[in-house]
């Protein structure tokens, strides 16, 4: 049986981890045209609302205070705009909190299924039957108790 | 009738005049100028044929037609373009532009009206610079406790967002990406998970009731509808085995993926329209319950910002649609392959009779030649097509289906009702997640039956 080489070891994965800290370097670089895209948007839209402020009519000497006022077609605004609020629907939003990550972790695995072996499927398919009953029954009971 | 004001002096006027040029002096002199010195030392400048790129090079070459091709070129395939204009901001901005029009005018005939007509002598076409003109001079009013630096920039980012999304999306082979990521699918959930964000903070922004409610349902509906969004696309990775969309069109070099997973396109297409707020799940901005939802509040440039960001995601979650489903930019080049000197210079045909006056002569289209060794390789008959020919076919064949699922995300606001948020919230937690789950069986099935996938039949 061939000795284990620690320190030869060693020296190959700082090897392996230098390597990979390139390749993570690189990936992020490749995200930065993203990050251009979006700053190049901000870059070409800025200028459309200083325009529009700078050309459009506006009486600073006598502003118009109804003008200030939030819009309730036309009556007179009762109460404060951000006041307490019936948060309809929660249940919905407490299950996408869970089910959006499980969704997303199901692409760890969709994307490298070709080089898995096949008996690596079962256990996934027994997440998704999980995945699935636990949305059912979450679905069931909220439906059931009625606390939408 | 306009008549010149009043008290019109011609030594004011002078003096107006005077009083601009010296401010932009002062500005170009201390911004421009520093701004042009930062960028030159900053940026790379490219090498034409030898020779580096100078300010001075670049303006002597522009006049000379044997320089300035290169000179196009180079810039062509810089960053800047690809970010400015062709597969980026300015492409999408353009399908944008002209997707309002169209909307416009279709739903005016679906509903026996002649929609937009006296702007513009044919049709109305001048209808949308008029409509731009109009929001830029009017006015900005926000509401007096709003939560102003938040309700100025909301807008903003949405636009900027959007772009962000398009900058992920290939367009033509050879790379013609902004952003060409190894992951690119879950790149475009994470962009698209921003939109509720700023769609809630500017409705809770604006302090005002109506954007409230409107935000508080677009929050409702783009989460519940994220989850089949993210799950209708599965099976297309399971069965691709990559995250790239470059890749992913390039799978579909034989058959689209609509054809085995139509299950997954209906519910993708179906969560595209909730998530774009479009009828008939348009409750976010419902015109016709909640004043104008979570647009309330915004006047003038701000509107058609938001205006401009939604059709701007329009255009990429339709560009999605065509990268997954439908192929992208493959697609038969309907044209025979054409000779290296019609490409770059262009033909000379002379008169059955000999006279030079009247030898025919077509231009060239030099700006998409290829490479000289693949003229050699398609004379040898080892190459149909050289890639300058592939990039324009390819172009056209992802425009037209673009426009294509473009008007029919356009074509049930004509049609349909709105439904109410509890039918809406129902049909994406029962029906489309299940159906997305059946998708992800076929997907499944196509791959272990030996019909799909590395070594299968097709």
């Amino acid at each position: 049986m061939k000795k284990f080489d620690r320190k030869k070891s060693t020296y190959l994965y700082i090897f392996y981890v230098w390597n990979r800290a390139n390749l993570v370097g690189e990936s992020v670089a490749s995200y930065s045209n993203v990050l251009l895209m979006f700053g190049f948007a901000v870059v070409a839209i800025a200028p459309a609302l200083l325009i529009s402020r700078m050309i459009s009519p506006e009486n600073k000497k006598r502003p118009n205070p109804v003008k200030g006022l939030p819009m309730e077609c036309g009556q007179v605004p009762s109460g404060a705009g951000r006041t307490h609020f019936m948060m309809q629907y929660y249940a919905y939003v407490l299950m996408f909190v869970i089910f959006d990550v499980m969704a997303i972790f199901l692409y760890a695995w969709g994307s490298t299924i070709l080089d898995m072996p096949r008996t690596a499927t079962l256990p996934i398919i027994a997440f998704l039957g999980i995945m699935f009953a636990a949305m059912a029954f979450a679905l069931y009971q909220s439906k059931r108790k009625n606390i939408w | 009738m306009s008549v010149i004001a009043p008290k019109f002096r011609l030594a004011y006027f002078l003096k107006a005049i005077i009083d601009n040029v010296f401010w932009i002096i002062i500005l170009v002199a201390l911004i421009g100028i520093p701004a042009i010195q930062i960028g030159l030392f900053y940026g790379d400048l490219p090498v034409i044929e030898g020779e580096l790129l100078t300010a001075f090079l670049a303006f002597t070459w522009l006049f000379n037609p044997a320089m300035a091709l290169p000179l196009v070129k180079s810039l062509i395939y810089s960053d800047l373009f690809r970010i400015a204009a062709f597969p980026g901001f300015g492409f999408a901005a353009l399908i944008a532009a002209g997707t309002i029009f169209v909307e416009r005018k279709m739903l005016a005939k679906l509903q026996l009206r002649v929609g937009p007509f006296y702007c513009g002598k044919i049709e109305g076409i001048l209808q949308l610079a008029g409509d731009g003109l109009k929001l830029i001079s009017k006015e900005i009013i926000i509401p007096a406790k709003a939560d102003k630096p938040i309700f100025w920039v909301a807008p903003v980012l949405f636009v900027a967002t959007a772009a962000a999304f398009v900058s992920l999306i290939p367009v033509a082979p050879g790379g013609w990406v902004v952003a060409d990521l190894d992951v690119g699918l879950l790149a475009v959930f994470a962009v698209i998970g921003f939109f509720p964000i700023i769609t809630v903070l500017s409705a809770w922004s604006a302090n005002s009731k109506y954007p409230f409610i409107g935000g508080i349902r677009a929050l409702h509906q783009m989460v519940s509808f994220e989850i089949p969004l993210i799950l209708s696309l599965l099976g297309v990775v399971i069965l691709t085995g990559t995250l790239n969309l470059s890749e992913i069109v390039e799978s579909q070099s034989n058959f689209p993926w609509i054809i085995f997973m139509p299950i997954g396109a209906i519910v993708f297409f179906t969560a595209m329209l909730a998530e774009l707020e479009r009828i008939p799940f348009d409750l976010p901005e419902a015109e016709s319950e909640i004043v104008a939802g979570w647009l309330t509040e915004f006047s003038g440039m701000m509107y058609g910002l938001v205006q401009l960001g939604s059709y701007v995601k329009l255009y990429a979650f339709a560009a999605l649609f065509v990268v997954i489903f439908l192929g992208g930019w493959t697609g038969p080049v309907f044209w025979p392959p054409l000779d290296e000197q019609v490409i770059t210079t262009g033909l000379e045909i002379p008169s059955y009779t000999g006279d030079p006056f009247l030898t025919i002569s077509t231009p060239g289209l030099p700006l998409f030649d290829a490479d000289p060794n693949e003229w050699i390789l398609q004379k040898q008959g080892e190459l149909q097509y050289t890639t300058g020919q592939l990039l324009i076919s390819g172009v056209i064949w992802f425009v037209l289906k673009t426009v294509a699922v473009i008007f029919f995300i356009l074509l049930p606001r004509g049609v349909f009702p709105r439904i109410r948020i509890d039918m809406l919230l129902h049909i994406g937690w029962y029906k489309l997640i299940g159906l997305s789950f059946v998708n992800i069986f076929i997907a499944l099935g196509l791959l272990y039956t030996g019909i799909l996938g590395p070594g299968g039949i097709l």
